[in-house]
């Protein structure tokens, strides 16, 4: 294993898996990646929203971009802190639908072991975030190790 | 965040041409023959099933509106496996924008007297209801020890108009992305309930477009939806059908979502120390501009023209008949309606609804269904007092 890429949200669920992709990389002398996931889909889901104001709809989606950027530092922090002295480490902040975003990174060939919470990204996500385990399931060509 | 609508209309082309192909099969159009097939409304129409003449329209009371909300589900959750692709994406969300549009045409239907006597009574019967959902919600809340930032977006939601409300109120009430996606999750399940069934328990007791307008208007918590139920029980677009007393009080309600949130925002930061709440707590007045719905002017606006006579006469009953222009305006209302409501099928997403969960779908149920119940029994029991346009 040369990569292992890591789900954080700096959660006590992300925690544990971060705990064991650590121990991994160290037995492995893996480069380890964290990955935090910026929903980028808000816009659509409140998509029947159409009766709002422009400022009361813009004010929404300021809100919740504020809201995943605090959560995006509390992830770095956690992820930081844990890797504390570790060669090889890089924390990457990405964009998108958490769910499209985890499943391409578990397809990607440069990706040796996935590890993540099931329960990540639902601290600050959408109700379709408890499917994610069910979608890598389906759809990861690569190893990836779910934790509870 | 999102980009400009123009620089988005050419890659909604092809999301556009799908629903307007989805809506000309579901409908067919004046003449149209392909080889023989007319439109699958206008096939339902004549279809005999075990010897009953059109059992789809009159039994199950479909029409083109629920054919097209069906039409948007079916592609969002079974045809594209639950998400709409990138290339029909733009055109599925400027339905968005279609809705709206038709709303404000829907002020041809009133003059500012209709307006007045209809909307005063209705105000009095959305005030009352906006104001005991708050309460039962808040209470509630506490009752089953939901998050005071969740609490106060689902007393909003399920009060005034689903998601309008829930985007509206979040921030005020520092809810968290999750609380908001469940909130919504909650309204939209119930609400696509409420959609279908609708029709079917209005005719059923016999209603007629006053009443069933009243209470769908009423008793269904999300805009949009209220407009489809109203179009599936009557797809007539013109005065005094279930669509223009509906939206009136559909209307009502939109215009009370600066105030609830207010209401809302107080009883939030009660008990937060003064100082935070001073800073960050909002007055009426800033939460008037910021929340008002700016199409509920171009509605208002439609209303004062057509009471102007600017488009001809509007066809009241009992009245002269309605002008070209406005019969033509309305042929174009059920158009614009037909291809918004397949939009809005196409944004109803199955997995993510069926995720919601716990107290917060607890509390929504026990709400939604009261109100929808209490407003058909109140309904009911003022049927004389209803005042028709």
């Amino acid at each position: 294993m040369e990569r292992i890429v890591v789900a954080v949200d700096g959660s006590s669920a992300s925690q544990e898996a971060l705990n064991h992709a650590i121990n991994l990389a160290r037995q492995n002398h893996a480069a380890l990646t964290g990955v935090f996931i910026i929903d980028g889909g808000w816009p659509d889901y409140i998509g029947n929203d159409w009766q709002s104001s422009q400022g009361a709809r813009q004010g929404f989606l300021d809100h919740i971009q504020e809201e995943q950027e605090q959560q995006a530092q509390t992830a770095r922090q956690q992820f930081e802190k844990a890797v504390n002295g570790m060669p090889s480490v890089k924390f990457s902040l990405e964009a998108g639908d958490p769910i499209d975003t985890i499943v391409k990174i578990a397809c990607e060939k440069s990706t040796d072991l996935l590890v993540l919470s099931r329960r990540v990204f639902q601290i600050s996500g959408r109700p379709s975030l408890k499917l994610l385990g069910e979608k890598l399931a389906k759809k990861a060509t690569r190893p990836f190790l779910l934790f509870p | 965040m999102e980009s400009g609508f123009f620089r988005k209309l050419p890659s909604a082309i092809p999301g556009l041409a799908l629903i307007i192909i989805t809506l000309v099969i579901i409908r067919g159009y004046p003449g149209m023959d392909i080889a023989g097939f007319k439109g699958i409304e206008p096939w339902m129409a004549k279809t005999k099933v075990f010897g009953m003449q059109k059992p789809l329209t009159d039994a199950f009371h479909l029409n083109y509106i629920l054919l097209g909300i069906l039409a948007g589900l079916l592609y969002r959750n079974v045809i594209f496996g639950g998400k709409i692709p990138a290339i029909f994406s733009d055109g599925f969300k400027l339905s968005r924008l279609m809705i709206k549009t038709g709303i404000i045409l829907l002020g041809s239907l009133y003059t500012v007297q209709a307006i007045v006597q209809l909307g005063s009574f209705a105000i009095f019967l959305i005030g009352g209801f906006v104001l005991l959902s708050i309460v039962m919600v808040l209470w509630l809340g506490k009752v089953f020890g939901i998050d005071r930032s969740m609490t106060g977006v689902l007393a909003n939601a399920l009060s005034i108009c689903g998601v309008s409300a829930a985007v509206a109120t979040s921030p005020a009430v520092e809810a968290k992305a999750a609380h908001v996606a469940y909130a919504i999750a909650t309204i939209l399940g119930f609400g696509i309930l409420t959609m279908f069934i609708s029709p079917f328990i209005g005719h059923s007791l016999g209603l007629t477009d006053l009443q069933y307008g009243a209470w769908i208007g009423t008793g269904i918590l999300n805009s949009g939806q209220v407009l489809a139920a109203a179009l599936a029980f009557n797809p007539k677009v013109e005065p005094g059908s279930a669509v223009s007393v509906a939206e009136i009080w559909n209307i009502m309600r939109v215009i009370s979502i600066p105030f609830a949130v207010f209401i809302v925002t107080v009883w939030y930061w009660t008990g937060k120390e003064a100082q935070e709440s001073k800073s960050t707590r909002k007055g009426l007045g800033t939460l008037l501009v910021e929340k008002f719905p700016v199409f509920v002017i171009g509605f208002a606006a439609m209303v004062l023209l057509t009471s102007l006579g600017a488009f001809g006469d509007v066809g009241i009953k009992g009245g002269p008949a309605a002008s070209d222009t406005i019969i033509k305006l309305r042929l174009w209302m059920t158009w614009i309606f037909g291809f918004g409501l397949v939009g809005l099928g196409g944004y109803i997403d199955f997995k993510e609804i069926s995720q919601a969960g716990g107290a917060p779908l607890k509390l929504g149920l026990i709400v939604g269904i009261t109100k929808y119940v209490l407003a058909l029994i109140v309904v009911l029991m003022i049927r004389d007092y209803l005042v028709a346009i």
